[in-house]
């Protein structure tokens, strides 16, 4: 058991490496994370291309046919602000908000890549501890 | 699998005999339906907060109903003993947990389904639409509930209930962290902090309930994907479990 | 090698305490093994290393050293388990069914094609027929155990493994069970039975095995377990009056001899000569050296 607890921790570590999980701020590229800092925001919406503040912009959160522009201040910023960001962009003053994996298209690879290493291990896991179990007998 | 799915739904008959089940139920539709009595800003505001809240009442239905189902199912079959002749003779340890996992995934499956259409129920009662996502997000988080059982049975195998829960509750806590989250708790081991986190789930995959609420489409892909993440941390869980309870006498 | 149905050979099982700081041997250097067809009697006081010993034979503990094969496999094996009943001590089951639901689901799981009428005709066999369709919450401690020899029966299994079977029954059914265990015995099954009741023991055992704080005391055939070494009977007739009378006489081995010859020289009748037996209880109290029963 302690041999096979090992060579599940060592896998985990070799395999994946420590510095890749799903935290946009570690794992986006470098001009990911520059964009979102000088938080430039894409907001698409359906009504006609109009002016807005951020009281407007949340009425376009549910839209999607035009594409438009505009820079606000972090204070100007409520609760109730919605904005539709491109994948993986954090939104300002809420980093929690969109910093969620569904969004970053590079996330993607890397959880194909945790389903391919968690699957393995669970396969020589069973192995293992099967093989354990007869060599007992 | 004959022996597994019928020790299956002997275990399915005998989890739903008992109140825990139904009251953690009943408690996430009473939830659910506080929710929708809650008075919003705008029309707009209280469809979202219904959304937000009722999904994330849904996800922390499925940790309640996760220990709630799992949690006392093997210490209670070791103390009155009706794990030993099920051992002994018809099923092996596998087939045993296998049985008792798929029972309870079953209940969790039923309960989480009646939640979701709990949910639906109450937006439509209030006026607002349904979204599209709303059905594959209540899966999602069905298969962290899973992954959550698997952890429950997993900690029964070396734990008594009372630790079991608690154990439960702080890898559910720690696995919704981010990286640079979880190293601000003891700044000063870093590097084995970041080893700690790699080691824990992502449980942030399953929750997309604030793209939800704010109507964000997103896309079947991550779906897919997130669904596979689970069920392959699900099957990682249950293989540890599994080796910890083949090594363990049954005095 | 023999196929034996078990073959328990220098059977070390050793429990760890305080985490791990100190720990209990509760069987060591056990040996012995059940032949084809027979009834071997497992004895010992409270503690002795049963039950132990029976977990171990059975796959759910692991010996500590010693080897436990069953027909020169290993207890968990696949092949094994469809070979065996076992009827354990204080047996509980989960209350919401009832005993046929509890037939159907086990012969599912164990893969046997069984008709209701079958199933009931084994519960019959129990003396559960009428109560087939009453959920197990109702019954009692005796109706449990009969529960659980139904379930041990349901495969016609060629070993059946008994811990303590009629620990909570009373007279009549203790009779019921016994007879169920002679007709699998006819039938051919191997039966390993452990139990306190040592007049039950002494009915239906071939041979005994009596064990006390988990060493193996004594082994043998009842007979010669049973028998004194140097004890004999001589029943001998003495002339009388009206008509001769009937006269027994105990001596030891060493002076048997030499009592037969004196009798004949006295013109007494001998009529037989054999060696005293002793009860189980009597074997057991001085094998174990007055361990509480």
């Amino acid at each position: 058991m302690k041999y096979l607890s090992l060579i599940v921790l060592l896998a985990l570590i070799t395999l994946t490496g420590c510095r890749a999980d799903y935290d946009i701020e570690e794992v986006a590229p470098p001009e990911h994370l520059a964009e979102t800092h000088e938080h430039d925001h894409v907001h698409t919406e359906t009504e006609d291309h109009h002016e807005h503040d951020d009281e407007e912009c949340s009425i376009c959160a549910e839209t999607h046919d035009q594409e438009h522009v505009h820079e606000h201040d972090d204070d100007a910023i409520s609760a109730s602000d919605r904005h539709v960001h491109e994948a993986g962009e954090r939104n300002h003053g809420t980093e929690w908000f969109f910093n969620q994996p569904w969004a970053a298209r590079f996330i993607w690879s890397k959880m194909i890549r945790d389903i391919v290493i968690l699957t393995v291990l669970a396969a020589i896991i069973l192995l293992a501890s099967r093989f354990r179990l007869r060599k007992k007998r | 699998m004959k022996p597994v799915m019928t020790f299956a739904l002997m275990t399915l008959r005998s989890l739903l005999r008992r109140r825990t089940i139904w009251g953690i139920s009943i408690v996430i539709l009473l939830a659910l339906f506080g929710i929708g009595q809650i008075p919003g800003y705008d029309v707009s505001n209280e469809g979202r907060f219904i959304l937000d809240f009722g999904l994330f009442g849904l996800e922390i239905g499925a940790l309640l109903l996760a220990i709630g189902l799992a949690a006392n199912i093997y210490p209670r079959d070791r103390e009155q003993k009706t794990v030993m002749p099920l051992i002994a003779i018809p099923l092996s340890r596998g087939q045993y947990l296998m049985g008792r996992f798929i029972g309870a995934a079953m209940v969790q499956a039923a309960a989480m389904l009646v939640g979701c259409i709990g949910l639906m129920v109450i937006l439509l009662l209030n006026g607002h639409p349904i979204p599209a996502d709303l059905f594959p997000a209540t899966c999602l988080l069905l298969v962290e509930g899973w992954f959550l059982l698997a952890v429950v049975f997993f900690f029964s195998f070396w734990t008594s209930p009372p630790l079991n829960a608690p154990l439960t509750v702080l890898l559910f806590i720690l696995s919704q962290m981010s990286v640079s989250g979880f190293i601000s708790i003891l700044p000063g081991a870093e590097g084995f902090m970041r080893f700690l986190r790699l080691l824990l789930p992502h449980m942030d995959v399953f929750h997309i309930k604030d793209p939800i609420a704010h109507g964000v489409g997103i896309p079947g892909v991550y779906f897919l994907l997130a669904a596979l993440y689970g069920l392959a941390y699900m099957s990682f869980m249950l293989s540890i479990a599994l080796a910890v309870f083949r090594s363990r006498d049954l005095k | 090698m023999t196929n034996l149905p078990i073959k328990v050979d220098n059977l070390e099982k050793t429990f760890r305490k305080s985490l791990g700081f100190s720990s209990f041997k509760a069987v060591d250097s056990l040996s012995f093994h059940v032949e084809k067809g027979e009834i071997l009697g497992f004895l010992g006081p409270n503690g002795a290393g049963k039950t132990t010993t029976i977990k171990c034979i059975l796959g759910l503990l692991k010996p500590s050293s010693g080897s436990v094969l069953l027909w020169n496999d290993h207890p968990a094996s696949k092949n094994v388990r469809t070979k065996i009943g076992y009827v354990p001590e204080n047996p509980d089951y989960e209350d919401i069914f009832t005993p046929i639901e509890f037939m159907t689901m086990f012969a599912s799981m164990r893969r046997i094609d069984m008709r209701k009428d079958q199933m009931i005709s084994i519960l019959g066999r129990v003396g559960l027929e009428a109560w087939a369709n009453v959920r197990i919450n109702n019954f009692s401690k005796g109706m449990k155990q009969r529960m659980s020899l139904a379930l041990a029966l349901q495969s016609q299994p060629d070993l059946l493994i008994m811990d303590e079977p009629t620990g909570g029954l009373d007279p009549a059914a203790r009779k019921e069970f016994r007879d169920v265990i002679l007709e699998e015995n006819q039938r051919g099954a191997s039966i390993f039975l452990s139990s306190h009741l040592l007049s039950e023991v002494e009915t239906i055992c071939d041979r005994a095995v009596i064990l006390a704080n988990g060493r193996k005391v004594t082994e043998g055939n009842l007979d010669d377990l049973l028998r004194t070494e140097d004890l004999f009977s001589i029943s001998f007739t003495v002339p009388g009056t009206d008509s001769d009378i009937l006269e027994r006489k105990s001596v030891n081995a060493a002076d048997l001899q030499k009592t037969i010859d004196e009798l004949r020289q006295n013109g007494q009748n001998i009529l037989e000569v054999k060696p005293v037996y002793r009860s189980l209880e009597e074997v057991f109290l001085s094998a174990t050296r007055g361990g509480n029963l």
